[in-house]
């Protein structure tokens, strides 16, 4: 139950995040509180502030919930069902929204440890970026 | 300071509704609205504008209704929590003095003829000419799979399933006791009885909702015309006067000790528009809640305090939500059962109620009728509090 992965091309905002991953690193963001947040924030909620600086995180954390979807959300994503789509929180304390790898997604229960895992978009004869996925540990 | 009250309500045909605009819709449901008080289009002096999925309705409805002298037109958008937003909004103009007659409406015609209502809510994605790939961060979050609603409000059901021990069998009796509602709806789209066991044979959208967790897709428009409860005595229909309203937003903070998914924005808005009416939950008699899921209705129970945090599941069980049992809930069906047209499902249904309209699914009392809307995902809320009544000065 583990999908495929429809191509990313990556672009001048979303380099320094997709050059980290090809390097095995997940790319979070820090704001001047210390506070660590995901790449979509644009705002450091416990500082107010904008200024956020780029820091690569463990890529430990813990399962918050997750769904095994079985209607595709949108055609891109039609080859992949069904997948676990899944929150994750990061050891250092952000969540994601991010695609699990499940053998057994029955198994799965909240708290679990999961890890991120770097798995290629795209085919082979078109690859894409390197995408940070999860699985159980 | 003026009360307001709910004098007309106009709704136009609903569901499968094809070949007409947003625009035409809502400028039907207007009309219908302002004929229902009894009144001329040429009373109305506010006008406020509810665009859905598609969002291709706007302020120009005062133009193709020939609303030439308005002291109030704008469009209003809080999502599913609208409808209420909208109300309390005209109620405000109204006690303020600026405005005497306000028309509230929203249309919306997300389905097309031989499409499943899924790929109405589908994206560009599919567009021919579309980019080869995902780009950007936008290709990562794609990825992720979570992209729709069903999805989302799906991670929100599962986080309490976990913590509290919350059942699929649970979300079904829901589904269940609002399709027992709506098989007395002539305005229903879904009207064959429905068991628990159909809940959970149909098929999966996103484990831990089936099908019939998720609501309706229609097209149609519905309005309501809000004025001086005073005035609104004197007009066509008996008055449903507005005793309280509330509204609180939380977009979701996606970090470590979040309560997403758990806990709603109801917890705020309804204590403070039943703190207003002056009333508890206890004098509620019939509750129109907010059922994009029904997940949905379950949370928004809890965080109402129509029990506590974590009982939702054992509240609406053995039919309590069901014609017959303690609580009057969704009583057209709502919008799992009956049409899909945002706040303004709930609101429709609690002004047939508040009028003892409702025919064959008149709930057994409805002196203090209890209105929710809920937007993005479990962030939005309004709430409403209206009766038959005016309400007894405190």
């Amino acid at each position: 139950m583990n999908g495929s992965f429809p191509l990313v091309e990556g672009d001048e905002p979303s380099a320094a995040f997709y050059d980290a991953a090809a390097r095995g690193e997940l790319l979070m963001q820090r704001g001047p509180s210390g506070t660590v947040l995901p790449p979509e924030a644009r705002t450091d909620p416990d500082s107010g502030s904008a200024d956020l600086e780029p820091v690569v995180v463990s890529g430990e954390g813990t399962l918050v919930s997750w769904v095994v979807v079985h209607q595709a959300p949108l055609p891109a994503l039609a080859d992949a069902v069904p997948y676990v789509s899944a929150v994750v929180e990061l050891a250092e304390g952000p969540w994601l929204m991010v695609r699990l790898l499940a053998d057994d997604p029955a198994a799965l229960r909240a708290g679990a440890q999961v890890r991120v895992r770097f798995v290629p978009s795209g085919s082979e004869e078109e690859p894409g970026e390197l995408l940070p996925v999860f699985e159980p540990v | 300071m003026t009360g307001a009250a709910i004098a007309g309500l106009g709704l136009t045909e609903m569901g499968k509704v094809y070949g007409r605009s947003s625009t035409s819709l809502a400028a039907e449901a207007v009309r219908l609205a302002v004929a229902d008080a009894g009144l001329g289009l040429s009373d109305l002096d506010g006008l406020l504008v509810s665009a859905g999925v598609k969002q291709d309705v706007n302020v120009n409805l005062a133009a193709v209704l020939g609303l030439h002298d308005l002291v109030v037109l704008n469009q209003v958008n809080a999502y599913g929590a609208t409808a209420g937003v909208m109300v309390a909004q005209a109620a405000q103009a109204i006690a303020a003095g600026a405005a005497t007659t306000v028309a509230c409406v929203f249309a919306d015609t997300p389905l097309k003829p031989k499409q499943s209502a899924g790929a109405a809510w589908g994206s560009g994605a599919k567009r021919p000419g579309a980019a080869k790939g995902l780009r950007g961060m936008a290709g990562w979050s794609v990825n992720s799979g979570a992209t729709n609603p069903n999805i989302l409000y799906a991670l929100c059901a599962r986080r309490h399933m976990e913590r509290y021990g919350t059942t699929s069998a649970q979300l079904a009796e829901i589904a269940v006791a609002q399709r027992a509602w709506a098989v007395h709806n002539p305005l229903a789209q879904m009207r064959e009885p429905l068991t628990v066991a159909d809940h959970q044979a149909s098929r999966w959208i996103a484990d831990p909702l089936h099908l019939l967790d998720c609501c309706l897709v229609s097209n149609g428009a519905v309005a309501v015309v809000v004025t001086a409860a005073d005035r609104a005595a004197s007009l066509a229909k008996p008055p449903v006067h507005v005793w309280g309203y509330g509204q609180a937003h939380a977009p979701r903070r996606m970090h470590a000790g979040s309560d997403w998914g758990l806990v709603t924005p109801a917890g705020r808005s309804g204590p403070a528009a039943m703190r207003m009416a002056g009333i508890g939950v206890d004098d509620v008699d019939v509750a129109e809640l907010y059922d994009c899921y029904t997940y949905t209705v379950l949370v928004t129970l809890e965080d109402y305090g129509f029990c506590a945090k974590g009982e939702g599941g054992a509240f609406v069980s053995d039919g309590r939500l069901a014609p017959g049992g303690k609580l009057a809930c969704n009583t057209g069906g709502g919008q799992l059962s009956s049409y899909y047209m945002w706040g303004f499902t709930p609101l429709s249904e609690a002004v047939i109620q508040a009028r003892g309209d409702g025919g064959a699914r008149q709930a057994p009392r409805n002196d203090v009728v209890l209105v929710s809307g809920n937007g993005g995902i479990l962030e939005h809320h309004s709430t409403l509090v209206l009766s038959p009544h005016e309400r007894k000065a405190s």
